[in-house]
């Protein structure tokens, strides 16, 4: 057979004749890329079982439905404008997406830790670093498209019911550009938690507590701030501390249609986004150090 | 029914590792936000934490921990079949891993309410709230094991129902309080003190409380009856 295949490989410790791939290697890139994709499609149970499918589907039918609603309601009433903003639409069902991430990072960042088939991908030429990276951006690009899809539906509808093209064109471009800084946040911490701690049930609860219960305790530290302890900057400092409020004091600040207990000053902007970016830092540095860990191991 | 080595081994599952201090957490969490709220402005304000925050979230979730770790991990690895092939009445494990869940939801989650409320005076309130909490947690308890027992979801479909039926849809529709465990608690407690709401009508939320508790845990003994394992979804 070697004079068929060219030069003679070496390294082979039992050749049984079989005709050997000559093509093109694809490198780390196509390895990521594919990476990126099944962790989307898994992200929605896609290629999964269909009892992994119910979940992900379910939690996106709940998001739709208000938005379908809303969207009926200005058709056939008539209004002359959307009765909630795009982003604070976003605010308004963050418990569904709070929930979302909480149940689908899990999938994407525990079991191949749980199982040790992390070995089996890191036995490729793909480092750990790149693996954690893409990981994350899978969940990242699901939760975006989970706000997304309501949003759009609104979108459609607003413009279907002959609403102002350009108003609803810049507001619905700034709620996505918030969703896309909520997602990076949200995907971080999620990923961050459901990587180190292994067990499901256990990943679940740690998520919605850095992202519901979190997001409850700023709320009430902030309205408590601003209507018992009159301090417009102790509240609007508090909202610092959750991806939530972050999210919602940039809307606010930004003039798209979010309230917050204390109006967000243009002063405030730089350190909401600093703390946004900082935050999806930190949370991809602690990946990156995570999978470091396992991969070594 | 109860089997006293069982319980030990759930309690031992509940406060092994990491899982003792996130249940840990909670209390500390609910009492030093009070405690801080009521030195910076005074009880009354502090007070509107318990009832938006500490009792329709932290309790639940309490309560969510505690059941899903007496049953989930061993459903999940499967590790179960080694103790459901003993003779022991599968309604006596089912009995014994609620008490445990009780014992933590009521340690983890009435109490520290208890704590928090009479940081703030008035300790009418406070007893009314605790009593909410206790009637709530027994109900919670309970079923959130009987959905430990029969899906590998537990914690998504417990947190569903407490975070969209119980708060999101509970807000928007007052009829759901006929449905809504929290609420019955929260009936049980208005009783004691008018501060706390009065969403149904007592003898109804005694009763079905109690339903829930009993069918709940029975359920749970069935399921682990006729129990059979599955391989990773």
């Amino acid at each position: 057979m070697s004079e068929l295949s060219g030069t003679p490989r070496s390294g082979v410790i039992h050749d049984l004749g079989y005709r050997h791939f000559d093509g093109v290697r694809e490198g780390t890139p196509a390895i990521a890329r594919t990476l990126f994709v099944t962790g989307v499609r898994h992200a929605y149970g896609l290629g999964r079982s269909g009892k992994s499918k119910v979940m992900p589907f379910l939690l996106l039918a709940m998001s739709l439905l208000p938005a379908a609603i809303v969207v009926g309601v200005v058709v056939l009433t008539g209004l002359d404008s959307l009765p909630v903003s795009y982003a604070d639409y976003t605010n308004q069902t963050q418990l569904l997406v709070s929930l979302f991430a909480a149940a689908q990072a899990p999938v994407l960042f525990s079991r191949d830790l749980r199982h040790r088939s992390i070995v089996l991908y890191l036995a490729r030429p793909l480092s750990a670093p790149v693996f954690a990276l893409m990981r994350w951006l899978s969940l990242a690009v699901s939760m975006l498209v989970f706000t997304l899809v309501p949003t759009l539906l609104l979108f459609a509808g607003a413009l279907l019911a002959g609403l102002d093209k350009s108003d609803q064109l810049t507001s619905v471009g700034k709620a996505i550009a918030l969703q896309v800084l909520l997602a990076a946040m949200v995907a971080g911490i999620a990923g961050l938690i459901s990587s180190v701690s292994l067990r499901r049930g256990f990943a679940v609860v740690g998520s919605v507590m850095a992202l519901i219960v979190l997001t409850g305790v700023v709320t009430v530290v902030q309205n408590i701030a601003y209507y018992e302890g009159d301090s417009e900057s102790g509240s609007v400092a508090t909202g610092l501390a959750s991806p939530w409020s972050l999210h919602n004091g940039l809307a606010n600040a930004w003039d798209a249609g979010v309230d917050t207990p204390a109006a967000v000053g243009a002063a405030w902007v730089p350190a909401y986004v600093i703390v946004a970016l900082l935050l999806v830092a930190g949370c991809l540095l602690g990946l990156v150090a995570r999978f470091r860990k396992v991969g070594s191991r | 029914m109860m089997n006293a080595t069982i319980a030990k081994l759930a309690l031992q599952a509940l406060l092994g590792r990491r899982r003792f201090y996130v249940l840990l957490a909670f209390p500390v969490l609910l009492i030093g936000l009070v405690a801080l709220v009521t030195a910076l402005t005074d009880g009354d304000a502090a007070y509107g934490v318990l009832p938006n925050l500490g009792y329709p979230l932290v309790l639940p979730l309490v309560a969510i921990l505690a059941a899903s770790s007496v049953l989930g991990p061993e459903v999940d690895d499967g590790s179960i079949v080694y103790l459901l092939s003993k003779p022991v009445n599968r309604y006596g494990v089912a009995a014994s891993k609620w008490v445990v869940a009780l014992g933590a939801t009521l340690v983890a989650g009435a109490l520290p309410i208890l704590v928090a409320a009479l940081i703030t005076g008035d300790s009418t309130r406070a007893l009314a709230l605790f009593v909410a909490s206790t009637v709530a947690g027994t109900a919670y308890a309970a079923l959130f094991l009987a959905i430990s027992a029969v899906t590998r979801h537990a914690v998504i479909a417990s947190l569903m129902f407490v975070l969209i039926w119980e708060s999101l849809l509970g807000n928007l529709f007052s009829g759901i309080a006929w449905l809504s465990i929290g609420q019955w608690g929260l009936r049980v407690g208005h009783a004691i003190s008018a501060e706390l709401p009065d969403p149904a009508n007592l003898p109804y939320a005694v009763i079905a409380s109690l339903v829930v508790t009993v069918v709940g845990v029975w359920f749970a003994g069935d399921r682990l009856r006729s129990f059979s394992l599955r391989g990773e979804d």
